[in-house]
């Protein structure tokens, strides 16, 4: 019997909390930290466009299929993308994401592995100009694994409908 | 002709070389002037490789300036790129980026005429009552010249452009040392909106003076390129660019993330990097391990479509092709570790361009002619030169940077 909730009622319920405090945390540039903990230690963040994951085109926007490199790009973000930290000296980081996601669905598994399923959009706010663009629209094809009693990302797959990004974009989608 | 050159005189460019103007990058009617005289003049346009079309009927679509544009591989083999417009009615014939136009060549849905892979009209519908003259091969799709070079696929849509071959000139040897036998195969593509002026996009390319300041990311890990240089290569006639460097940690990488891979050489002896661009608006790249050829698309004055295509060699092993997979759009992509700030300065360059006034190039400038430093800044003269030339703007002479003031 693997720990965690486990009745289907208790792991699909889990599976929809843990999408929501995804989106709180990737809506919130101070809690990109908390980001990583949201996956399992063998996990893949994946952001690919509909038109190279219905090709069979390995190319993926961001292609994050290790735990490592899924703490790794909150390095990119804070380090890279802001200046060793110095954010009074970058200001792109600046552009305030907020998720839009519909009605999620969860699809609970016979591996104990739950599939977590929603539309989503993303816009982003207030970068140069003080408008607010679209950023992202797309689904999200998650699988959702329970170790240790609490829900975590084994795959976040974001796919995006558009096959050409309007803009870049910073934080996790 | 008159409005043309009415509207190049009221663009007051200053006599130095050193100095652009920020209007050529806010006025709407030299947007349009640009997409004839530069991409429909004697330029040869990257618009792909063959490994992206590689079976009869494949295609996608992209655009050569703002003319819309199917690059096809026909029936018979050859790569073609036609106008993405139906001879009746303009109607546009193929949406989508990309797919196979299969056995039945290219209908369009507006009054189902269909053209075949080499773009001549084979099927016309109720065609009674046309004219009595209409013929049926009047009416093929118009197309630009085309010729490949290691399976890069170029168009031109003017007679005056010389062979490819002579176009490229010197930079055939950069693009045997990235392609080298041109056997590629595609990985994909991601292509992404920069809100910035196309010309702002490509000159960046030339600029070597921002890569250490900007992309902080190889600060970080402690990356200093060096030893090498920025060529213009023919720069008298055609203002490409050829940069050659190398990249070794000042001491060593600093481990700064878990997975360094983004910053690993395992298919190349060296680190030297190449980055050309093919004036006007193709990119040739193989940094560490990605190799990338770049389409610029300009969309509207202030918008310009990047695609990043990746590649792979086809000897290359699954685990190679899977580092490539993962380093490519890692490094160099919209979502690049030191790709993105790209398009965060560019786009500020653009929206303070209405401030009037002029950009200024000095780093390397007292050098007044190629080869450059990596870290010089001055071969973006050298594009301009290029540029004015197409456009008919007179031509400060070389090495004018030290002339007298604005007059």
């Amino acid at each position: 019997m693997p720990a965690g909730p486990a009745d289907g009622a208790g792991r699909r319920q889990a599976a929809l909390d843990l999408l929501a405090r995804y989106v709180r945390v990737v809506d919130d540039p101070r809690r990109i930290e908390e980001w990583p903990d949201l996956f399992a230690e063998e996990a893949t963040y994946l952001v690919v466009t509909r038109e190279n994951h219905e090709r069979g085109l390995p190319i993926a926007v961001v292609r994050d299929d290790t735990r490592d490199r899924i703490r790794d790009r909150v390095v990119i973000v804070r380090e890279f993308w802001g200046a060793g930290g110095r954010t009074e000296d970058r200001h792109y980081n600046e552009a305030w994401p907020r998720h839009i996601v519909g009605p999620a669905w969860v699809d609970l598994k016979e591996s104990d592995e739950a599939h977590l399923g929603a539309n989503f959009m993303v816009w982003g706010s207030g970068a140069i100009d003080g408008q607010m663009r679209v950023l992202a629209v797309g689904e999200y094809r998650d699988v959702v694994v329970f170790p240790d009693g609490a829900a975590r990302f084994k795959a976040k797959i974001v796919i995006l409908d558009h096959p050409v990004l309007q803009d870049v974009f910073v934080y996790p989608l | 002709m008159d409005i043309e050159s009415d509207l190049l005189r009221t663009i007051r460019w200053p006599q130095e070389d050193n100095r652009i103007p920020r209007e050529i990058f806010t006025n709407p009617d030299l947007f349009r002037l640009e997409m004839d005289a530069v991409f429909t003049g004697p330029v040869w346009v990257l618009v792909g490789h063959e490994a992206e079309v590689p079976t009869p009927g494949d295609y996608k679509t992209t655009s050569v300036g703002t003319i819309p544009a199917i690059v096809v591989r026909g029936t018979d083999g050859v790569v073609r790129v036609l106008v993405n417009a139906c001879a009746h009615r303009g109607t546009r014939l193929v949406e989508g980026p990309s797919g196979n136009v299969g056995r039945g060549g290219f209908r369009c849905i507006y009054h189902m005429w269909t053209y075949d892979t080499a773009g001549r009209l084979t099927a016309v519908s109720l065609p009674e009552d046309f004219p009595a003259d209409f013929r049926q091969e009047d009416y093929g799709i118009p197309h630009a010249r085309v010729e490949t070079y290691r399976g890069t696929i170029f168009a031109t849509f003017s007679d005056a452009t010389p062979p490819l071959r002579d176009y490229l000139a010197e930079l055939t040897e950069g693009i045997d040392r990235v392609l080298g036998d041109g056997a590629l195969r595609f990985l994909g593509s991601i292509k992404v909106v920069f809100h910035t002026n196309w010309k702002l996009y490509v000159e960046n390319i030339y600029d070597g003076y921002h890569v250490t300041a900007l992309h902080t990311g190889f600060q970080v890990v402690r990356l200093r390129s060096h030893g090498g240089d920025r060529l213009v290569p023919n720069y008298e006639r055609n203002g490409h660019l050829w940069s050659r460097s190398r990249s070794t940690p000042v001491d060593h990488l600093r481990p700064v993330l878990r997975d360094m891979s983004l910053f690993e050489v395992r298919t190349k002896p060296t680190t030297d990097h190449t980055m050309m661009v093919v004036f006007p608006s193709g990119v040739v790249t193989d940094y560490f391990d990605t190799i990338q050829l770049r389409y610029v698309v300009p969309l509207d004055l202030d918008r310009t479509l990047i695609e990043f295509a990746f590649f792979g060699r086809q000897s290359d092993p699954p685990e190679v092709l899977l580092h490539r997979n993962r380093q490519g759009p890692a490094v160099l992509g919209p979502a690049g570790a030191i790709t993105l700030e790209d398009a965060a300065a560019l786009e500020r360059v653009q929206r303070s361009a209405v401030a009037r006034g002029e950009n200024v190039v000095l780093k390397g400038t007292p050098r007044r002619f190629p080869p450059y430093r990596h870290v010089d800044e001055a071969p973006i003269r050298h594009f301009y030169q290029a540029y004015r030339r197409l456009l008919g703007f007179a031509i400060p002479s070389d090495g004018a940077a030290d002339a007298s003031g604005p007059r």
